[in-house]
């Protein structure tokens, strides 16, 4: 079914088609230079520079890796939510709030009506496009997410806050598909943390993508899906990246009770660890992911960002990705 | 009725002005060798002196030493137990704080007092009562990795919970009046009430002259709030962010036990109003056996930024004061 979605989009994907969450690390003079320009050493455009360089490093190691949908790497970005919520009008940076140690951030307050801005991620979107013949995808943080990880001064609560949020965020959504994005991810991260909230969840994703012509895939860490599954099928996306490294017979024995409806992307690598997955282990989840759902309509990728490994460690991994990915989609096709 | 202004647990440990970095400065040399843990204590100490002057300043009246030592609420007090190890990052319920999971590796002991220190500390330095904030042997026990011959929760629960027993007994002897325990957790484990029951009991005997307060938070509270008055508490602690149904609840079933009113959001900045409190102040207050009520955050303060979290406390006691002074 979303098989022919792609197709009536002019995509024609590989069996298993392979792609990442959305960041890479950033390489160490990128680092060192973001932090010089906070410090107004250098200028934005000196700063622009390097993430422009540092996005092509990747483009390239990912085609040279052969993914099949690449990202920008999200070189140009810090946190998920506060990146948007500069950007956008009817937000106010918050005072500082400590997330574990000593490690605090800025949480963005919702201070007036949220806005669009105008284009906010397609200028790099074009440009990271502009490097390669393959589909790069749009990627956006969702609502419901931008308003959990915001403080709310204005709305008089949460859910007139996303659904607000919903309907600024649709209009990047139809800016990226107006630029030719085909393929846009939507990270949802938070939408498992407050079960009673799915149904607005839910009603905001409707509002962001409802009636567009582009292929959705919606992203969520780690978080307790035995809570809201199988209600979070009703999320009207195309595809559901969930992370199955972890927590993978756990998440699977759920779907062999209610079976999953949508296509899903596997997170068969585990981020939060430098160990290299081998490709047997890769092999043997995905194989996992097959004994429950049709393999035309799984996708394979690591199971959150890579942006906390070092560049050789997400290189290792994602090449013991695709030699698995490969491996078995030659015993598939050898196979009548 | 009296309405007692009390705070619910941490307090946010820095600022946005610049003379309020000092702890996070101090954190940061510690960490790279440069300043001694004795030195860092010291920093510690006046943290927490002055996060209860600043309490005390914005009207509280019974304080918190604002778990400003906690690393976060599972691992502190896990630490200073023995056949516990400290594991990676967890996120607490639905918030953004992450905390460091007790992993049982052997049967669980105390050496020492573990929470004594502190609130012998945060009293020598408070004009007015300090409530001592535990985390309950429940919710640890929910967020620990079970091992060490503790073959269930409701093993491992009773197992902290008589631990807990010794550091309020501690806690009574040295002064606390009044002892609160956070049971999050149970919310989402209604099925494990009689655990909860079975582990608060031993608390329940070893407190002394002190109060039990039971606080839950990150949840709705409806569904267990009349199962929650069998517990063998004197206070219960309710957050009422999440429980739109609460208030008519409580006027109707009514509360045999003292309650402390988790009114002030303290997840989100936006400050309360009259509006949206005195209603809901309406509806509870008749319904109570108790003469007295505790005003009170819904949680810990350490989700705002420090500067807000003074503004709620503030707000909480102009619409205390505005309430009673409107109908006395
Ligand atoms: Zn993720």
């Amino acid at each position: 079914m979303s098989r022919q979605k792609l197709k009536r989009l002019g995509l024609d994907l590989p069996l298993l088609p392979t792609s990442t969450v959305g960041s890479f690390p950033k390489p160490p003079e990128l680092a060192q230079a973001r932090t010089k320009y906070a410090r107004k050493q250098i200028t934005k455009r000196e700063l622009e520079a390097l993430e422009k360089k540092a996005t092509e490093f990747w483009v390239q190691t990912q085609e040279e890796i052969g993914l099949d949908v690449l990202v920008d790497g999200e070189q140009y970005r810090g946190d998920m939510v506060a990146h948007f919520a500069e950007i956008m009008g009817g937000f106010q940076t918050g005072g500082l709030v400590r997330s574990y140690g000593n490690r605090y951030y800025h949480k963005p307050v919702i201070v007036g009506e949220v806005r669009w801005p105008g284009p906010m991620t397609v200028s790099w979107w074009r440009w990271t496009q502009a490097l390669t013949a393959k589909p790069v995808k749009g990627m956006l943080t969702g609502p419901y997410t931008v308003m959990d990880w915001s403080f709310n001064d204005h709305y008089p609560d949460r859910k007139s806050a996303c659904l607000a949020l919903a309907r600024e965020i649709r209009k990047e959504v139809e800016a990226l598909i107006e630029a030719g994005a085909k393929i846009i991810q939507i990270d949802e991260p938070a939408i498992s943390v407050r079960q009673e909230e799915l149904p607005f969840a839910i009603e905001a994703m409707h509002l962001t993508v409802d009636g567009l012509p582009a292929y959705f895939i919606t992203h969520a860490c780690y978080g307790a899906f035995e809570t809201i599954y199988p209600d979070m099928l009703e999320l009207p996306v195309d595809n559901l990246d969930l992370a199955i490294s972890n927590s993978a017979l756990d998440l699977l024995k759920i779907f062999e009770k209610n079976p999953f409806t949508k296509d899903l992307s596997l997170g068969v690598l585990d981020v939060h660890s430098h160990k290299i997955e081998t490709p047997a282990e890769i092999s043997a989840r995905i194989m996992r992911g097959i004994r429950v759902l049709p393999p035309d309509r799984i996708w394979v990728d690591p199971d959150c960002g890579l942006k906390t490994r070092t560049v050789e460690e997400s290189r290792a991994k994602l090449e013991a990705m695709l030699t698995a990915v490969r491996q078995i989609r030659s015993q598939r096709t050898s196979t009548p | 009725m009296e309405l007692i202004l009390t705070t619910a647990g941490s307090y946010p440990r820095i600022g946005d002005a610049a003379d309020l970095q000092r702890h996070r400065q101090a954190y940061a040399q510690r960490e790279r060798g440069e300043m001694s843990e004795e030195a860092f204590q010291k920093v510690e100490d006046e943290t927490t002196a002055q996060v209860i002057r600043e309490q005390i300043e914005a009207g509280i009246e019974l304080v918190t030493d604002g778990q400003i030592r906690w690393y976060d609420p599972f691992s502190h007090f896990a630490r200073g137990l023995e056949g516990v190890e400290i594991n990676g990052l967890l996120r607490l319920f639905d918030t953004n704080l992450y905390f460091r999971q007790p992993v049982v590796k052997g049967r669980v002991r105390r050496q020492r007092p573990i929470l004594l220190r502190e609130y012998e500390f945060a009293r020598s330095v408070s004009s007015r009562p300090v409530k001592p904030v535990l985390t309950g042997p429940y919710t640890l026990a929910r967020g620990s990795v079970l091992g060490g011959g503790y073959g269930s929760v409701h093993a491992l629960a009773v197992a902290y919970a008589g631990i807990l027993a010794e550091e309020a007994r501690d806690l009574a002897r040295a002064g606390a009046t009044l002892i609160q325990l956070d049971e999050p957790a149970i919310l989402h484990h209604p099925e494990d009430l009689n655990v909860l029951q079975e582990a608060l009991a031993l608390l329940a005997a070893a407190r002394g002259t002190a109060r039990l307060a039971l606080h839950t938070s990150f949840g709705d509270v409806t569904p267990l709030y009349r199962d929650l008055h069998a517990l063998p508490v004197d206070v219960l602690g309710l957050d009422f962010t999440y429980s739109p149904k609460l208030p008519a609840l409580i006027a109707d079933a009514g509360a045999e036990k003292a309650l402390a009113l988790g009114v002030i959001d303290a997840r989100n900045t936006k400050l309360e109003t009259a509006e949206q409190v005195f209603p809901v102040l309406d509806a509870v207050l008749p319904a109570l056996k108790a003469r007295h009520a505790y005003l009170t955050p819904s949680c810990g303060l350490e989700f705002l930024p420090r500067e807000r979290a003074r503004q709620k406390l503030e707000t909480m006691r102009q619409l205390r004061d505005a309430y009673l002074g409107g109908r006395s």
